[in-house]
């Protein structure tokens, strides 16, 4: 009677050892198998974008697993503010992707921390070229001498309008024009047109506001990581932009807000707007309207301030595998193939390579006809400090407010510099 | 988890010897060996107990003290902490962003709740009596709050109040044209709150539980004197449920004090800020985006304290207040 007894306890003894045991297999499941014995290499590759895209990403992936038999990568993706979200996170927990999608705008801010992998020691290594890239974009990722992105594509900042509507407004669009033609033009085809407006609001886009900067002899950030223009500068910037909108000359704030996640120009609301170029590939999708790219309006009729951004591919600093990591990087830039496939989803290929290999058409063709003509006055890129992101997006945000009526322009104009500040100096 | 630790707690208990009886109530059982079975269930007890434990200790407590901790630093999840004091409190009540922040939550919490548990109530006095389909209709109402906190049904909301969506286009016919609801600073913090409304399942079948345990007698009574609807609704009914009336509200404040999902979900992936003109600002929303999109981890574990307090506080108040309206059947002297 006590043998069993002793049993029963021993059993449930048993049952309790193994359920501790079974939750230490569980932690061990979820921590190793990443490497393994036979030579064999994984390493997880994340971007942002869309289905779009993702479709065109597993093909290229498909073709280099199938060059680098040795080599498996795990993609992974999400929405651009999400994507950078779960990268803070995963980057906190050390277990950064080892190969990422990045922009200009956030190497400084990863590279500062050190996150981001010098890929010059692989270049020297002879595992990534560095050779055939248009317009010295090998440059592009460069920050105080490490390599910290290769670039994978590259766009400039264009004016998109309506030339159907431009046409029955009586307005021409041309090279030289400035910000006082603009605005006249954007009056005269809201005037012309019931139904749209004449442009986009678009005083709250960081972007923008740095070309009227640069044409102005400032920029947007300085070498030292400063705001590089004074409250009056801004608020010169706003008011101009606000007094057109009270002359029923742009959309209304509430109207864009309401249109989102689409653009004013690509929910049939407004004229003209202002972005990258390679938008149109997306507004193309949006709309059925015909959209044209134009230049960017001046204000001395010669300089647009433009310069060519990229999108890039960066290392992580802890990854395992940097000579996989620097070989994918360089197949992604390099193989004609990959060029082919992904055409200008993430803007213009940026080595010759590719830019050969692939024959535009469609839209494709316009925003290779608009860069060839912008080409001659592409500038140097302003550079953008740790905290840029923050900035932006505060910049976006409270001129948003005040087109919405819910705050002064002057209580704006010292909010953003309250919080680009101290976005910039932590 | 949950059989495994009332299975273990009930091993727990033999320290004293007693309940190692009861497990194996042998009558030749000396007193030595019922003292060494009953270590050895205490052994297994805590064996079982383990993982609820490293559980608590891991998940909940760990991250609670660093939490409280990081509140008191400058942390941008990559350098170390750097240790600032009161700072980050201090900041946080100059800070603009955070006072709409609190503000939003505010009327979320204040309008959403009541309406949200006065139409749980109406839904579950309907159906508290039998009828046909009765069961359908109880799964149909409890649905969205079994789904509700998915971002699947934040994705419904949206198509469904956006611009030129069904509401919009079915409210311009009848002359009342607001354009997108969710991009319009005024009616979109409404859409929020009609979403937390529509979600009454949850304290609907709680008073389902609580409607069924009202004696009928009382409304026999009641009904002999002369008492009508409105009036047996109001001196028996509502008495009688106080408690789950309490209970029920205590649980939706505090959750409605943490709403983010569909907040985030309505505005939409892909944007950096709290709405038109910040007007889906809610608390849990801001916390995030100052901890992840603008790294400032110190900054956010504050806000987080900050809310605990909020809500500790709200609690506090509610607990003072029961005594003056909640009746429970054993206060009854």
């Amino acid at each position: 009677m006590g043998a069993r007894r002793w049993t029963a306890r021993a059993r449930g003894f048993r049952a309790a050892a193994a359920a501790v045991a079974a939750l230490g297999l569980l932690a061990t499941g979820c921590g190793g198998g990443s490497g393994s014995g036979d030579g064999k290499v994984t390493i997880r590759y994340s971007w942002w974008g869309a289905k779009d895209r993702a479709e065109l990403i597993q093909k290229t992936v498909e073709l280099f697993e199938k060059e680098h038999p040795n080599i498996t990568v795990k993609t992974d993706f999400s929405e651009y503010t999400d994507f950078w979200s779960k990268f803070n996170t995963q980057a906190a927990g050390g277990n950064a992707p080892d190969v990422f999608q990045n922009s200009y705008a956030f190497l400084r801010k990863y590279g500062d921390k050190n996150l981001l992998l010098d890929l010059n020691g692989q270049a020297k290594a002879g595992n990534l070229s560095l050779k055939g890239f248009r317009d010295g974009l090998e440059k592009a990722g460069d920050i105080d001498g490490k390599l910290l992105g290769v670039p994978v594509g590259a766009n400039t900042f264009a004016l998109f309008y309506n030339p159907d509507a431009f046409k029955k407004a009586g307005v021409t669009v041309e090279d030289g024009w400035t910000w006082d033609d603009f605005f006249a033009a954007a009056k005269k085809v809201r005037k012309s047109d019931g139904t749209l407006y004449g442009a986009s609001d678009n005083a709250n886009v960081m972007y923008l506001y740095d070309l009227y900067m640069r044409q102005n002899g400032k920029a947007f950030f300085t070498k030292d990581d400063k705001l590089g223009f004074t409250k009056d500068d801004l608020t010169r910037w706003w008011s101009l932009w606000r007094q057109h909108a009270k002359a029923d000359e742009l959309v209304p704030g509430k109207k864009s807000e309401q249109a989102k996640p689409k653009a004013s120009i690509s929910a049939d609301l407004s004229a003209a707007e202002f972005t990258w170029d390679n938008f149109l590939v997306r507004f193309a999708a949006e709309t059925k309207t015909t959209l044209d790219l134009g230049p960017i309006p001046t204000t001395d009729g010669k300089r647009t301030g433009q310069y060519l951004s990229s999108l890039m591919l960066s290392g992580s600093a802890r990854t395992q595998h940097p000579k996989e990591v620097a070989q994918f990087i360089d197949f992604m830039t390099h193989d004609p193939e990959v060029g082919k496939i992904m055409g200008y989803n993430r803007g213009i290929p940026a080595t010759t390579a590719q830019y050969d290999a692939y024959k535009p058409q469609g839209v494709d063709a316009k925003i290779a006809a608009y860069e060839k003509s912008v080409s001659a006055e592409l500038e140097p890129i302003t550079p953008h400090p740790a905290g840029a992101d923050v900035a932006e997006a505060a910049f976006l945000r409270i001129y948003t407010q005040v087109a919405l009526g819910q705050t002064s322009m002057d209580k704006a104009v010292d909010q953003f510099f309250d919080e680009a500040e101290s976005a910039l100096g932590s | 988890m949950t059989p495994t630790t009332t299975r273990a707690a009930d091993g727990a208990r033999p320290p004293t010897g007693t309940s190692g009886a009861k497990a194996a109530p042998g009558p030749g059982a000396a007193p030595a060996a019922g003292r060494r079975q009953g270590r050895r269930e205490t052994l297994a007890g805590y064996l079982f107990l383990t993982p609820w434990c490293i559980g608590i200790l891991l998940l909940t407590l760990g991250p609670m003290l660093v939490s409280l901790y990081l509140a008191f630093t400058d942390y941008n999840l990559f350098d170390s902490p750097q240790w600032i004091g009161l700072q980050n409190f201090q900041d946080l009540l100059e800070d603009d962003r955070w006072w709409t922040s609190v503000q939003v939550t505010l009327k979320y919490v204040l309008i959403g709740t009541p309406l949200k548990l006065a139409a749980a109530l109406a839904v579950a006095l309907l159906l508290v009596k039998p009828r046909k389909g009765q069961g359908f209709y109880r799964s149909a109402f409890y649905a969205p709050s079994l789904i509700g906190a998915s971002v699947s049904i934040g994705i419904v909301w949206r198509a469904i109040f956006n611009d030129d969506a069904i509401v919009d286009k079915s409210m311009s016919l009848f002359g009342w044209d607001v354009g997108g609801w969710i991009g319009d600073p005024d009616w979109a913090l409404p859409t929020l709150i009609t979403l937390t409304v529509w979600q009454f399942g949850a304290p609907m079948v709680i008073f389902l539980a609580g409607l069924k345990q009202v004696p009928n007698e009382l409304y026999e009574a009641a009904a002999m004197d002369g008492a009508g609807r409105w009036r047996r609704f109001r001196s028996i009914t509502l008495p009688m449920i106080s408690p789950v009336l309490f209970f029920n509200l205590l649980l939706e404040l505090i959750h409605s004090f943490q709403v983010f999902t569909s907040a985030v979900v309505i505005v939409g992936a892909g944007t950096n800020t709290g709405g038109p003109g910040d007007s889906l600002l809610v608390y849990g929303w801001y916390l995030y985006e100052q901890g992840f999109h603008n790294l400032r981890m110190g900054y956010a574990a504050a806000m987080a304290w900050m809310l605990m307090l909020g809500i500790g506080l709200v609690t506090a108040v509610l607990f003072k207040t029961q005594r003056g309206w909640v009746h429970y059947e054993e206060d009854a002297r």
